[in-house]
């Protein structure tokens, strides 16, 4: 360390260059952590809450809720778990003003799927809705009359729920009856058993099974890995993290090791002095922990303070644990980008740097 | 009893015609307390001598003893480790680490050995080199001379055994090269380290114990101390 700190502070410049790059780079990795997480949880919070553990959805409909049509009573085919009826449908949902693409969601209000209100009641009546929070945002309020592109029905607002988006639609949660009469419409009567799957919340998966041949039993996180678009978009922003890991890399590589080629003299010297390859390479190692944990530190704060200052539009989230694990991954991968001046350091021939 | 022998040593470099014979079989071996002067023509081998007794070097044959350890039994890593605790280096170039400032120069040392000179000592020796104001300086806002008095300085320092100092007056003036040259025989009779300066600059052999010559890859003693100064 002694070296090390003593070479930051008569080159200041220099290392804050270093540090400037490591904290660019660190800003960049946590942002699109950030963007990950916050995309992941506008598909998959709603489900999330559900705190499920299954969904029953029919063998044909290929893993989709929409896809997947099923009744009731299917529910009495799963046993020893606790279950809850679920009917979707996508639509478009206007209040005079404004308009939102919508999920709603047909359930009924004594099993566990049921949301806590946070703002207004629950639904009593047919046609009324408890609607995602995030609808505030885009121009909706409580009592307002919602118009839907796919039938006569009007939707009333009764109450606001919060984390409540299902494939980056806000949710509304009506009773089945309602999403019968909005998804059937003269037909409601003759299909109100009609849903689209059952969840299921139990210990654990194994235990969930159905007699009936032609459903699927899927374990929540498969269900939510298939909603249209999720994996990709995971991938997408995973992929461009784990690059961002290696540039980092590759960056603290190169950056080292001309500042060690520079210094190779000096280090040839200390080598000739006595002084051991194991303590110059420490010192490397230890400058390199410095400079990356300040640039990473610096650029954490600079994600969450840049956070604060985001349209609510862009749909970031920044989850603590993973941006740790991130920050650390980033600080070991700019060690493993000193190795080569180590290497460098340890070939050294003193003789030759003090050209005798 | 020798501190530092050599025996039956050559070097040389290349092979073939291209073959250079830099060290021609020596045998040479220095008492603690000499001061020993190597003298001759420029390329006629002095500086391998001197890198090849302090073990930056390995020799082509022969055997080199400081403190009776054979450096050919050791391994780098252990080499470097009596490079630390018994051999002092000062250099032509400067060998002064570019970012510390002259009293870190020092502190360095503390870092990676025990056993250096206590600060009451270290204030004696930068009173002798003349360098105390500079102890807050960086190698870059000194000059050459000042530099090579650090150096020295930071040879001194560790209380090596032998020191090994290669040119050590070339950047100076004659004035300061004689100052370097009597601190080097007070240091030398005082802890009693053997001394071995390369330098083509006869003036100052007056203060050594020994001067050797070279020439061509062989190593003669030339005069004792009286002799030498019979001849002045
Ligand atoms: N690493 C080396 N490779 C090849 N030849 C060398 C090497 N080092 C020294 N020599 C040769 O050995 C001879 C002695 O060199 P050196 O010991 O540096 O002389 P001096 O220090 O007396 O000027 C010279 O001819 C030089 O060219
Ligand atoms: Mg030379």
């Amino acid at each position: 360390m002694f070296l090390a700190w003593n070479e930051i502070k008569k080159n200041k410049l220099r290392f804050a260059l270093i540090v400037g790059v490591l904290m660019l780079v660190s800003y960049l990795v946590f942002f699109l952590s950030g963007l990950a997480t916050g995309l992941a949880s506008l598909n998959r919070e709603a489900v999330d809450k559900w705190d499920a553990t299954a969904i029953v959805l029919t063998e044909e409909s290929d893993k989709s809720l929409p896809q997947s049509s099923l009744t009731t009573e299917e529910a009495d085919n799963i046993k020893d778990n606790d279950t809850a009826t679920l009917g979707q449908l996508n639509s478009i949902a206007r209040n005079g003003d404004a308009k939102q693409n919508i999920a709603l969601f047909g359930i009924d209000s004594e099993e566990f799927i049921m949301p806590k209100v946070t703002e207004g009641e629950k639904f009593a009546g047919d046609n009324e809705v408890i609607a995602s929070d995030t609808l505030k945002e885009d121009g909706f309020k409580l009592g307002d009359e919602l118009e839907l592109s796919s039938t006569d029905e009007k939707l009333t607002i009764v109450g606001f729920t919060d984390s409540a988006r299902f494939n980056a639609a806000p949710v509304l949660y009506g009773d089945v009856t309602t999403f019968q009469k909005v998804k059937f419409g003269e037909g409601a009567a003759e299909n109100e058993t009609q849903i689209n799957g059952i969840v299921v919340r139990g210990d654990d998966f194994s235990s969930i099974s159905t007699s009936n041949e032609d459903l699927e039993v899927i374990e929540v996180e498969e269900f939510i890995e298939n909603l249209p678009g999720y994996t990709e978009q995971a991938l997408t922003l995973n992929f461009m993290i784990y690059f961002l890991f290696g540039i980092s890399s590759v960056i603290v590589a190169i950056f080292l090791y001309v500042l060690t080629v520079q210094k190779i003299s000096m280090f040839g010297v200390m080598k000739a002095q006595g002084i051991s390859n194991g303590y110059l390479s420490r010192s490397v190692i230890a400058q390199t922990f410095l400079l990356a944990f300040i640039g990473v530190v610096v650029g954490f704060a600079l994600t969450l303070i840049s956070g604060e200052f985001l349209p609510s539009a862009v749909p970031v989230a920044f989850d603590i644990p993973t941006m740790i694990i991130y920050g650390v991954i980033l600080i070991v991968v700019a060690i493993l980008g000193a190795v080569f001046s180590v290497l460098t350091i340890v070939k050294i021939d003193p003789l030759k740097a003090i050209g005798g | 009893m020798a501190i530092l022998e050599l025996n039956n040593v050559k070097k040389s470099f290349g092979s073939g015609h291209m073959k250079v014979d830099a060290l021609k079989e020596t045998n040479f071996s220095a008492e603690p307390g000499e001061l020993i002067a190597v003298i001759g023509p420029s390329g006629s081998g002095k500086s391998t001598f001197l890198t090849v007794a302090g073990g930056l070097q390995t020799p082509t044959s022969g055997a080199i003893l400081v403190n009776n350890k054979d450096l050919a039994d050791l391994n780098e890593k252990q080499r470097s480790k009596i490079r630390l605790k018994e051999i002092g280096f000062i250099l032509q170039a400067s060998n002064l680490v570019p970012f510390l400032n002259v009293d870190n120069q020092m502190k360095l040392l503390d870092n990676v050995k025990k056993d250096n000179m206590s600060k009451e000592e270290l204030n004696a020796l930068y009173d002798n080199l003349g360098i105390k104001e500079l102890r807050k300086k960086y190698p870059a806002d000194l000059s050459g001379g000042e530099r090579q008095r650090v150096a020295i300085a930071k040879a001194l320092y560790s209380k090596p055994s032998i020191l090994l100092a290669d040119e050590p007056t070339a950047s100076l003036d004659s004035e300061k090269a004689y100052e370097v040259m009597e601190l080097l025989k007070k240091e030398t009779t005082q802890n009693k380290t053997t001394t071995i300066v390369v330098t083509h600059d006869t003036r100052l052999i007056e203060y050594c114990d020994k001067v050797y010559e070279m020439t061509d890859g062989v190593l003669k003693l030339k005069e004792t101390s009286k002799k030498s100064q019979a001849i002045l």
